[in-house]
């Protein structure tokens, strides 16, 4: 209670001297939305980066000698040094909770559809990999798509694929093509059906299939969405809609003449969802779809060709032990540029937080100077105040509590300051600034601790302010100013 | 009450050194009036602030009521001018952005355990205790908007807040002119006989001095019992023309009615001197 009434007596000497606080909370509230603007700026674009581009709770695994992959032109693969067995010796590492062996495709292959997307059919190369699909049926397999080898060899002996001539004889997701398999002489790029979907030439005995799934990452879609389809004028894709869309794979043939191969297979594609887990340019297969085209072009030994495995460690400080251990099984971590972008965004941080600092630091100086004055200008109320009961305590404490209450109040000014400049900021990025890969709806993250900081930043520096001139006030001799007219 | 014994104090200012005080025996006995005479800067104002508990910086013991102030802490010592001791001065010291009823209240901020009041209970009392100094319509006045003697009411209303058993008066009429000055001392008189509250009054003005039961003399750094010729000198000066007061009535106390209605912070001028 005795405390409540000192806190009215501060409330009510706050309001009176008011344009002194007015002047002097400034300096804090400026460096106080500094601090609390940029590290929320900080925070909001690393959880963008770190969470959506350069994910850290994963580690990639390639072998020594592999060279970094570079899109359609293979390089000379070195010894594999990544099969089962290695697989199996990383998923033992402690802090690792699973393991995702991946298999690029080795061989040429293009991409061939999507009228129902982009207007007119495109035709592309492909980087294409394998990933088993075990590992993400809890993510994929929704809404009646599925991420599965449909053409396990044990699959197909146990329910041979039907013969058919046209797709409607076959069920949903399914299509009328070659066997699984089956290798014809490369002749160019494939005709689209007529409108009958019929083949405009005869064709092998055809067979009802399954759709090859694919799934992409998210990159791709930013990536597109950001830059691609403004450069050629595709209209922009929701994530959702491309689900289910079909296309021609053609494995074996190339735009690069020298990757040709004189024998092709025709499969189609349906693309069933996005992970992360997913190559971050091209598609992904699963894994038995590539081990086979990788057996059928580069024999037996392909299929436990590992090119890369993706090593899952939730436990952020488990990371750099199992980096230790992968290099101790004389395999390599693929640089994802994770680490240089954390420690970018760590600098931006703590230079902003170290200029927040300075400015919040000279307003304290300013603080104490008015405290100062307002201590000598008190001094007879200071006096009165002792005379009738106060101890020294009671006085330092209001003018403590005065500071306090300031540091509370500038330091909220400070903070509604910094989320309004943040809002203005995204919106002005919302509705002026193009796209961009992974453009955020916000560049902001205001955590609770963030706004506990900022205030009791704002308060500390107050009170250290208020230190000096409590004391003084604190200590004054009452007897002085009482006395005389 | 109130026993000084052997008390001596110092000034210091940096490397100066002012004594002031050399020896003070004084004995107040329960539900006395004194009154404190002698020249300026001789130290009553210092012997007070002592007995008030306001300063500590002294040798030798001063007790009151058996209690020897030195020894207290700081809280015990705030505890005991908030409840046992009203301070009157001669500049009123009210707090001039506050109405005469929270200035009056003043103390209750201060108080501690079993003299705790809620706020409203404070306004009450402190409106009951400005009755008693009949300023029943000014509860809500400003103090810049009263008199002088309607200020050192106020004052006293606030010296009287907390019931205490001891008052101490510097120069309360100093700054008034003979009639509320006159005024001022009755009310004094009448606490003092009413309620049993022991007083000390430091004055220059002869008049209230004669009046108390008692007079001590504050000179040389001693307090000598009794007013002494040089007090009956000027009471008797004072009696036959206030023109013939001597210097330091003249230049302490003064009696203009005008300049005693003092605006906002009064400028201090004894204090000024005694800075010089
Ligand atoms: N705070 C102080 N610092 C230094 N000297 C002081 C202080 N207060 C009073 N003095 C000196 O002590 C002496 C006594 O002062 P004071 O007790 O106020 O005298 P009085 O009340 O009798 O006029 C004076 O000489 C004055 O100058
Ligand atoms: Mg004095």
């Amino acid at each position: 209670m005795r405390s409540a009434r000192l806190f009215a007596l501060v409330l009510a000497n706050l309001r009176r001297s008011r344009n002194h606080f007015l002047l002097a909370s400034i300096g804090i509230v400026v460096g106080i939305a500094t601090f609390a603007f940029f590290l929320a700026l900080g925070l909001g674009v690393r959880a963008v980066v770190l969470g959506k581009i350069f994910p850290l709770d994963k580690l990639e695994v390639v072998p020594r000698s592999l060279e970094v992959d570079v899109g359609p032109l293979r390089m000379g693969l070195g010894q594999d040094a990544l099969d089962d067995a290695m697989a199996a010796k990383l998923g033992a590492l402690p802090g690792v909770t699973a393991v995702y062996p991946k298999m690029k495709l080795t061989v040429g292959s293009i991409a061939y559809g999507g009228e129902s997307l982009f207007g007119a059919d495109l035709r592309s190369e492909i980087v294409a990999d394998g990933i088993d699909p075990a590992l993400l049926a809890s993510e994929i397999n929704k809404d009646g798509y599925q991420f599965v080898d449909h053409e396990t060899p044990e699959r197909l002996a146990a329910e041979p694929p039907k013969a058919c001539t046209a797709d409607a004889e076959c069920g949903d997701k399914m299509y009328c093509g070659e066997p699984p398999g089956t290798t014809t002489p490369r002749r160019g790029t494939r005709k689209k059906p007529g409108p009958d979907g019929q083949p405009d030439q005869p064709e092998p005995a055809k067979v009802c299939r399954h759709f090859v799934p694919v799934i992409v990452s998210h990159h791709v879609v930013e990536l597109y969405n950001g830059t691609l389809r403004r450069a050629h004028g595709f209209p922009q894709l929701n994530p959702d809609a491309v689900r289910g869309f079909t296309f021609d794979l053609i494995i074996g043939e190339s735009m690069v003449e020298t990757s040709n191969q004189d024998q092709v297979i025709h499969d189609r594609g349906m693309f069933v969802g996005f992970s992360d887990k997913a190559i971050p340019l091209g598609i992904t297969l699963p894994l038995g779809y590539v081990q086979r085209y990788n057996v059928r072009y580069n024999g037996e030994d392909a299929a436990q060709r590992y090119h890369s495995v993706i090593l899952e460690i939730p436990v952020k400080d488990d990371v750099a032990a199992v980096a230790k251990g992968v290099e101790d099984l004389d395999l390599k971590v693929k640089d994802s540029g994770a680490e240089e972008a954390a420690l970018l965004i760590a600098v931006f941080m703590m230079v902003f937080g170290l200029v927040s600092a300075v400015i919040v630091g000279i307003a304290a100086v300013n603080i104490m100077h008015v405290f100062f004055m307002l201590v000598y200008e008190r001094q007879r109320e200071i006096g009165v105040m002792r005379a009738v009961g106060a101890s020294r305590g009671d006085i330092g404490r209001i003018i403590l509590g005065e500071a306090a209450s300031l540091g509370t109040m500038a330091g909220t000014a400070g903070i509604v300051l910094a989320v309004t400049a943040g809002t203005i900021f995204d919106h002005v990025s919302a509705r002026y600034v193009p796209d961009f890969p992974y453009k955020p709806t916000t560049y902001f993250d205001f955590p609770w601790w963030l706004i506990v900081a900022a205030l009791g930043f704002s308060i500390s520096f107050c009170v250290l302010g208020a230190l000096l001139p409590a004391r003084r006030a604190a200590h004054m001799e009452p007897a002085r100013v009482l006395s005389g007219a | 009450m109130i026993r000084v014994r052997g008390m001596h104090k110092s000034y210091r200012t940096g490397k100066l050194v002012t004594p002031v005080l050399h020896g003070v025996d004084l004995d107040v006995a329960d539900g006395e009036m004194v009154s404190i005479v002698g020249p300026s800067g001789s130290g009553k104002s210092t012997l007070l602030h002592a007995i008030g508990g306001l300063d500590r910086d002294y040798e030798g013991t001063i007790e009151v009521d058996g209690r020897d102030l030195r020894a207290m802490s700081d809280v015990e010592l705030s505890a005991y001018r908030n409840r046992h001791v009203g301070f009157v001065f001669q500049a009123f010291n009210l707090l001039h952005h506050q109405t005469c009823v929270e200035n009056v209240a003043l103390p209750a901020l201060f108080a501690r355990g079993e003299g705790m009041l809620s706020r409203e209970q404070a306004l009450d009392r402190a409106r009951e205790v400005l009755g008693r100094v009949d300023l029943h319509d000014k509860v809500d006045a400003l103090p810049t908007t009263l008199s002088g003697g309607q200020r050192q009411r106020v004052a006293i209303a606030r010296a009287l807040f907390n019931r205490p058993r001891l008052m101490l008066c510097d120069e309360p009429t100093g700054n008034l002119d003979s009639v509320m000055g006159k005024a001022i001392i009755e009310l004094f008189r009448r606490l003092n006989e009413e309620d049993g509250i022991t007083l000390v009054v430091v004055t220059h003005d002869p008049k209230i001095a004669a009046s108390t039961q008692r007079t001590v003399r504050v000179q040389d750094g001693l307090v000598l019992e009794g007013a002494g010729d040089a007090l009956e000198a000027e009471a008797a000066a004072a009696e036959n023309s206030s023109n013939t007061a001597d210097a330091e009535a003249s230049a302490e106390g003064s009696a203009d009615p005008e300049s005693a209605d003092v605006p906002e912070d009064p400028a201090d001028a004894p204090a000024q001197e005694a800075l010089a």
